[in-house]
């Protein structure tokens, strides 16, 4: 599945960033194969997504969190 | 580096966003800073200088970038200040600031500035904010694995400051080894042959040349082509290479992190504000409720203090008139030159109070939260959610909002924000509405509550919005760019704001204002008011000589005032101005304009409200002209000799507000837009673009209503 498949406080395991000219801005944000992502808020409307990323909360479109390929964690 | 060190030294300070480089450049710099260009961008060139014990610094505070990749106009600076091709131009030592909490993303940057073989030094700051989440950083062990100085820093709370200081003084800064060996992942080929040829001093800084050199206008065109030429017959893929560096560096990094990290938290809980702030529902309560604060203070507060610059300036005037033997040159002084300034000082309160208030959300954290819940809704319309502050600011003035818009770091999406803002009906719309609405419009309910005068200027305000909505998806069509757009940002903690940052920039704002588009206004306002004022000499001086006679046979000061308002609207009408406005008629015919009206269209094009006094002088409306029935009176029974009937009948009332809804008729606007554009391209484009719709929006008002 893909990050913005998430529903909310729902985590994931990053697996890889599908290619894509966006995929380098995703990774030096730190979004990395191995890391774990969990779903904090979703604005309206199929608006943006927050993901609590380590330390960081980070903000992502749509179409930029499904380009994280991600496993479930239940 | 460039092998001798420039006098006085160059020190470029580099950082993620928000990572408190800001404070860093604020404290070192003061207020010895200068806002300058770089040429072909629109990013601003922020230096500063600092002493130590007598001896002098330049201080480069570079924009916030995650990494040296080519991702936008920023990034590009940063390549261009730390990679030039001409050494002697790259800065002698580097201040790379890294946030404590986001040590890997930080160290990402880091190595790669190691790589490019810059002379460094690392400031580890927000020491604070990592205490607090019971994260431990042995610094020694990253000096031990990296081989550049470390510095702890808390920017925020004053303390290891001194300590900056103390190491610029000493030039405390290092080349390190290679961290990334460039060499498994570009085969040296290639990069041996752009090391030669842009004569630099490492692989890595090759590479970096080959990520920038297409991008980047600052290099010559023979090298540019060369550079793409060799990089198609090697078939070289900058993608997957940046790809494949990332993952090493990542790979690097993550082993050094785990020797010199120790972190004790659990992970982290959801932010009780952010339930709040970033609810679906109550978020935008919240946003509405600052929007409102923001309005309030540009709409009301902001009154006061320009109250009193009006009143200083006009003051100054007449004590000039008064002082000094009535001639050419007093009245240049007094009619021209003080009124333009004083028009110029007038922005300050709006520019400072929206600036201090941007200041405060940004460093709050607010900002981001706020573009995170409007992003969805500008999309469609080619807007990034960070448009929401220039395009608000607008319904107050402009130019603040115009240069809020520097925020925006896509080139399309910064362009479409600035182009559209102008549209929002600004303050200076406003009276110009409510004397036109009082003229055209009854005075009466409908449905028994609805004042028709209230609804007519809500529509007014509804239709600048449609013409911002419009014109932003129309221009979304037009303008091409290659750079992609994308939100990807960063919802920082929540902090309290730093005072003195704010203070500074608010300063820093206005001071860039007042010096930069300020010469724009200034000129244009000298040139409309010399325009006005002179005309055909022979004519002018016979208007002139007429008055004066009139005024001796008069019989009370009240034939005499009237007398003088009568000569000062023969004199405006035959002079260049006045003839530009007849000249303009046949134009402005079919909008249901005389040419009395286009006199005003030109003057006013210094600022909407001059069309009020313009329109008071040429139809020689003596007195206060805060008293608006007087004039509405005098206009109601204006009769055009064209055509015999009244001038202002509804159909040109409407026709005339349609065309103040869309008409740029603002040269301040204008020098910002130069400002911010850097270059007469975009505020020429815009002006004609305004007016066109402004003309065609106010021609088939005219032929629906008359």
């Amino acid at each position: 599945m893909t990050a913005d498949q998430l529903i909310l406080n729902q985590s994931g395991r990053i697996v890889e960033i599908t290619s894509s000219p966006l995929k380098i801005n995703l990774m030096e944000l730190g979004f990395l194969p191995g890391k774990q992502l969990t779903l904090q808020h979703k604005a309206p409307s199929g608006g943006p997504l927050a993901f609590q990323l380590e330390e960081t909360l980070l903000a992502l479109r749509k179409n930029e969190a499904a380009l994280i390929r991600i496993e479930l964690i239940s | 580096m460039a092998a001798k060190e420039h006098s006085p030294p160059r020190i470029a300070i580099i950082g993620n966003p928000n990572v408190g480089k800001s404070t860093l450049f604020n404290y070192l710099t003061g207020l010895n800073q200068k806002i300058g260009n770089y040429p072909g961008v629109t990013v601003d060139k922020k230096t500063g200088t600092l002493q130590i014990e007598g001896e002098q610094f330049e201080i480069l505070d570079l924009p916030g970038t995650y990494s040296l990749f080519p991702n936008s106009e920023d990034e590009i600076i940063a390549h261009r200040v730390l990679n030039n091709p001409e050494l002697e131009k790259r800065p002698d030592y580097v201040l790379m600031v890294i946030d404590s909490t986001q040590l890997s993303r930080g160290l990402f940057l880091a190595t790669q500035l190691i790589d490019l073989g810059v002379n460094l030094t690392i400031l580890l700051n927000m020491a604070d904010l990592a205490t607090a989440k019971n994260i431990e950083i042995r610094s020694y062990e990253l000096f031990k694995q990296l081989g550049v100085p470390i510095l702890q820093t808390d920017a925020r709370n004053q303390k290891g400051l001194e300590q900056i200081k103390e190491l610029i003084h000493q030039r405390n800064f290092a080349k390190a080894p290679q961290f990334v060996d460039i060499l498994k992942v570009v085969p040296p080929s290639i990069l041996d042959l752009v090391k030669e040829k842009f004569e630099l001093e490492n692989h890595y800084q090759a590479y970096q040349m080959i990520r920038f050199g297409a991008k980047d206008k600052s290099i010559s065109e023979e090298k540019r082509s060369w550079l793409a030429q060799v990089l198609e017959e090697n078939k070289f893929n900058l993608e997957e290479v940046q790809l494949e560096e990332t993952k090493i560096r990542y790979k690097k990094i993550t082993d050094l992190v785990t020797k010199a990290l120790t972190k004790k938290s659990a992970p982290k809980a959801k932010s009780s504000l952010d339930k709040v702030v970033l609810h679906p529902f109550f978020g935008y309560l919240v946003f509405i409720g600052v929007l409102l604060l923001i309005f309030q203070t540009l709409f009301s507060w902001a009154s006061y203090p320009m109250d009193w610059i009006d009143g200083f300036f006009a003051d100054v005037s007449g004590g000039i008139l008064a002082t000094f033997p009535d001639g050419p040159l007093t009245r240049l002084l007094a009619e021209g030159v003080v009124p333009g300034i004083g028009g110029v000082v007038i922005f300050i309160p709006q520019i400072a109070l929206l600036f201090g208030f941007l200041a405060i959300l940004e460093d709050t954290g607010y900002m981001s939260r706020v573009v995170f819940l409007l992003d969805r809704w500008m999309r469609p319309f080619g807007l990034h959610g960070k448009s929401i502050v220039p395009l608000v600011s607008g319904v107050a003035c402009a130019i603040p909002g115009v240069m809020a818009a520097r925020n925006i770091s896509n080139w399309k999406e910064k362009m479409i924000t600035i182009l559209v803002t102008p549209l929002m009906s600004c303050s200076a719309r406003l009276p110009v509405y409510i004397i036109l609405i009082g003229l055209s419009v009854p005075n009466e309910q409908v449905f028994g509550f609805i004042n028709l005068q209230a609804l007519a200027l809500l529509s007014l305000y509804v239709l600048g919005v449609l013409g911002v909505l419009g014109t932003a998806f129309l221009l979304k069509v037009i303008l091409k760019t290659d750079e992609k757009s994308f939100l990807m940002t960063e919802l920082p903690s929540y902090r309290i704001p730093r005072w003195k940052d704010v203070g500074i920039t608010m300063f820093e704002k206005s001071k860039t204002f007042v010096f930069e588009a300020g010469k724009v206004i200034l000129a244009i306002s000298i040139v409309l008011w010399v325009l006005a004022s002179y005309g055909p000499p022979t004519t002018m001086e016979e208007i002139r000589r007429q008055g004066t006679a009139q005024q001796e046979q008069a019989l009370s000061p009240e034939q005499v005032a009237l007398i003088e308002a009568e000569t000062n609207s023969l004199l405006l009408e035959n002079s260049f101005i006045g003839i530009m406005g007849r000249a303009i008629e046949p134009a402005i015919q079919p909008l249901g304009y005389d040419w009395k009206i286009g006199i005003a269209l030109i003057t006013s094009f210094a600022a909407r409200e001059v069309f009020i006094s313009t329109i008071a002088t040429i139809y020689s409306i003596g007195g206060d002209l805060k008293d608006d029935l007087t004039i509405r009176e005098k206009l109601a029974a204006q009769v055009n000799a064209n055509t015999g009937e009244k001038t202002f009948t509804p159909a040109t009332s409407y026709s005339l507000l349609v065309f103040y809804v869309f008409a740029m008729q603002c040269m301040s606007t204008l020098a910002v837009v130069k400002r911010e554009t850097k270059g007469w391209k975009w505020p020429i484009i815009q002006t004609v673009y305004m007016s066109a719709l402004a003309y065609l929006m106010a021609f088939i008002t005219f032929q629906i209503f008359s």
